[in-house]
């Protein structure tokens, strides 16, 4: 018998690495190479057409102890990340659970909500900028009816993460349809024993299905996060002059990193920046990974 | 299991070793490429793919291709966002295109980091005459360029003649002085129950408050020759603009300030084609948009006001230019093709078809006296040139490189009101030192 399983594991573990081998022949013909030359790179001073001297830490050095601009640029995407993945993450979460009430035309309200998810890219950021204009914008524009003096959004330093994360929040059309493809998963047993039970629907919401759809949280989570940290576009295209401007207030790290890269041609530099990045994303993620078991429910899991 | 570890390491070694291949192939670029007639290819290029530029540049192309019978070039067009580094990248690959057309402000660094060939062997002693020197300059590191200009732009005051009438201001007789703008400026301004109905002039809006500080000082911040030895960023004088640009903000008010803002970047519904706004700072080819949104605007054109009598009509401008990168399969042949882009018949075409300002002095003449243009773009075209000869660029030092992006947000601050401007420009010279300092 105890031979037998282990035949049985093997075979699945033979499936597991045909499954997987599409992402791990992509990953070295295409992904690994340029990983390893970065990482040669970032002790370097390489600027992509005459000179790869090595510079031992000098770029890790200076970008910790002496770049400002590091500094900010990594502040910026650490408030941006803290603020966006919770709010999107909720934003998804309460949307989905409306959407999974059984009323009639819930078929158009979903498409609908998925909509945005659909448009992407520049055209939806240009168009985010006619929104938020804070004179003629409609977003101020319906603020005011209610009596509400909207801010100057994107040309208020204080506003414009805010500005960039309600804009995602627009968005959350993608992680809804994750959120809502597990929900409509959960046993329906569970939600009527817990009536029998007399538990209301908050008490359902909060006892059933949240914990039943755990798993998908702590994917949008951690993918979420990895996301954030990547902020480039949004900030290239919104923040008028590509500058990452007001006050370097939109000012990421990716955009940093781009223009160290391709404006001031430090790319050794640039690929000291991509790996700290690395690294602290990496850091976050074994940390989520950990965390995880304390709150993430799987069914039929082995104990 | 064993087999599977074995198996999963030597695919492993297997695609790290084609990846490794791959990655560090470098092509053999030595011998010209040539087409089917014998003729030598020139790989050229632009970003310039719109509808109105796109059959210009063709066509100066296709004029080269027909005026002589050993070289071919080959226009490709590629977007304004990937153009240099599809080129940065195609260098490093060694198989770069022959000619590309480049931003003139990084000519210096691309020189200094082998992007671009140096092309001193090509020109002969009064080769530069031909250009702007200022344009000239931008081109040269340690005294050799790296690209011959192709076009430039400048910044010129817009007026509007008949809101100069009806307030009774001569409108034969524009703004000479920051002071008389201001004054100017004030009396064309209408203001009913609160509200404007015209406002005269904003200074911010078209350009930036460097081309103020540029304006008033006579020179960029930087010593001559764009030497980092000396820099100026917190003196006095700025200072003092800084708060001249700032009161125009309070006198004004912020909200008139963005909703104007707001119709100015919608372009059509730019104030200054309805009348509302009575003078304006924008670029000579402005008068295309004039032409096409507002044909009856009466309307006229000057150099920027100087800070004070005497000191100058200083503007700013930018430009292109057409450079070899480095690793071109032939630099002869792509020079000869430079060479009859930024002569005097390709660059008066460009001019006048595009009405765009142009590197080649003697082209620019031609081209304000064109029939092509109407009376009123001869006129607007001939103040370009003029203002061209007090237009200064701005090109990044070596070793500051990206320097602005340390002085722009000091200066937002200032705007905000979250610092004086002494302390932003002090914050911003010490950062700028640094800077330089990193890159000695």
């Amino acid at each position: 018998m105890g031979k037998r399983k282990l035949t049985m594991r093997r075979k699945e573990s033979i499936y597991g690495y045909i499954f997987i081998l599409p992402f791990i022949v992509g990953f070295f013909a295409f992904t690994a190479g340029p990983l390893l030359f970065s990482l040669a790179g970032s002790f370097t001073d390489y600027n992509i057409t005459s000179q790869m001297n090595f510079t031992g830490v000098e770029n890790y050095q200076s970008l910790i102890t002496e770049d400002g601009l590091f500094r900010t640029s990594l502040w910026n995407t650490i408030y941006y990340v803290a603020f966006s993945v919770p709010l999107t993450t909720i934003g998804a979460i309460f949307i989905s659970s409306l959407l999974n009430q059984q009323v009639p035309g819930i078929r158009y309200f979903r498409t609908l909500y998925y909509l945005p998810a659909v448009l992407s890219g520049v055209g939806v950021y240009l168009l985010w900028m006619q929104l938020l204009e804070p004179g003629t914008g409609m977003v101020n524009l319906v603020l005011g009816w209610v009596g509400i003096d909207g801010p100057n959004w994107l040309y208020d330093p204080d506003w414009t993460k805010p500005s960039l994360i309600l804009m995602k929040l627009w968005s959350v059309g993608g992680s809804m349809l994750l959120y809502l493809a597990s929900m409509q998963g959960v046993s329906k047993n569970l939600y009527e024993a817990a009536e029998i039970d007399g538990a209301s629907r908050l008490r359902q919401f909060f006892h059933i299905t949240i914990p039943m759809i755990t798993p998908v949280i702590f994917f949008d989570v951690v993918t979420s996060t990895i996301g954030g940290f990547q902020i480039f576009q949004e900030a290239y295209i919104m923040s008028g002059n590509g500058e990452g401007g007001p006050a370097n207030s939109l000012l990421f790290y990716n955009l940093y990193m781009w223009n160290q890269a391709f404006e001031n041609f430090n790319m050794g530099y640039a690929m000291a920046m991509s790996w700290i990045l690395f690294v602290i994303v990496f850091v976050l993620t074994i940390i989520n990974l950990k965390l995880a078991p304390r709150w993430v429910h799987y069914e039929g899991e082995e104990k | 299991m064993k087999n599977i570890r074995i198996s999963m390491l030597l695919l492993t070694i297997l695609t790290l070793t084609l990846s490794g291949c791959a990655g560090f192939q470098t092509s053999n670029n030595e011998e010209a490429n040539v087409n089917e007639d014998g003729k030598t290819v020139v790989d050229f290029w632009s970003f310039w793919g719109s509808e109105l530029r796109r059959p210009i540049i063709d066509k100066i192309v296709a004029d080269f291709n027909e005026s002589q019978d050993e070289i071919e070039v080959r226009h490709t067009y590629s977007p304004w966002g990937d153009i240099w580094t599809k080129e940065l990248a195609a260098i490093a690959a060694g198989n770069p295109p022959d000619v590309v057309i480049n931003d003139i402000n990084a000519t210096a660094i691309r020189g200094k980091e082998n992007q671009a060939m140096n092309l001193s062997e090509f020109i002969d002693e009064d080769f530069s005459e031909k250009f702007y020197p200022e344009l000239w300059e931008a081109t040269l590191y340690e005294g050799d360029s790296y690209g011959i200009p192709f076009n430039t732009d400048t910044r010129v005051l817009f007026y509007n003649k008949d809101a100069f009438e009806e307030v009774g201001l001569d409108p034969e007789d524009p703004p000479e002085t920051w002071a008389e703008l201001e004054e100017y400026a004030t009396k064309l301004d209408v203001k009913e129950n609160g509200e404007y109905d015209r406002l005269g002039f904003y200074p911010l809006w078209g350009v930036g408050y460097d081309v103020w500080l540029l304006n008033a000082n006579g020179q960029n911040y930087f010593g001559e020759d764009n030497n980092t030895d000396t820099v100026n960023i917190n003196t006095e004088r700025n200072v003092e603009v800084l708060n001249w640009l700032k009161s125009w903000r309070e006198r004004i008010g912020e909200d008139v300030v963005n909703s104007y803002q707001a119709q100015i970047d919608s372009q059509q519904g730019n104030p200054f084609f309805s009348g509302d706004l009575a003078m304006i700072v924008q670029q000579p080819t402005f008068y295309q948009q004039i032409s096409e949104y507002a044909e009856d605007l009466n309307f006229g054109v000057v150099q920027l006001p100087e800070y004070e009598p005497g000191s100058g009509h200083t503007s700013w401008g930018g430009g292109f230019v057409a450079e070899i990168p480095e690793g071109s399969s032939d630099p002869e042949a792509a020079w000869e093709f430079i060479e009859y882009l930024t002569g005097k018949e390709a660059q008066t075409y460009w001019a006048v078809e595009n009405f765009d300002n142009i590197a080649n002095i003697e082209a620019a003449e031609a081209a304000s006296e064109s029939d092509e243009l109407t009376e009123e773009g001869q006129m607007v075209y001939q103040i370009a040139v003029e203002s061209m000869e007090d237009t200064l660029l701005t090109p990044a030092p070596v070793e500051a490189p990206g320097f602005y992006n340390y002085i722009n947000p000091q200066v937002d601050e200032f705007f905000l009101g979250q610092k004086t401007a002494e302390e932003a420009l002090a914050q911003a010279e010490e950062d700028v030192k640094n800077l330089i300092e990193e890159n000695q």
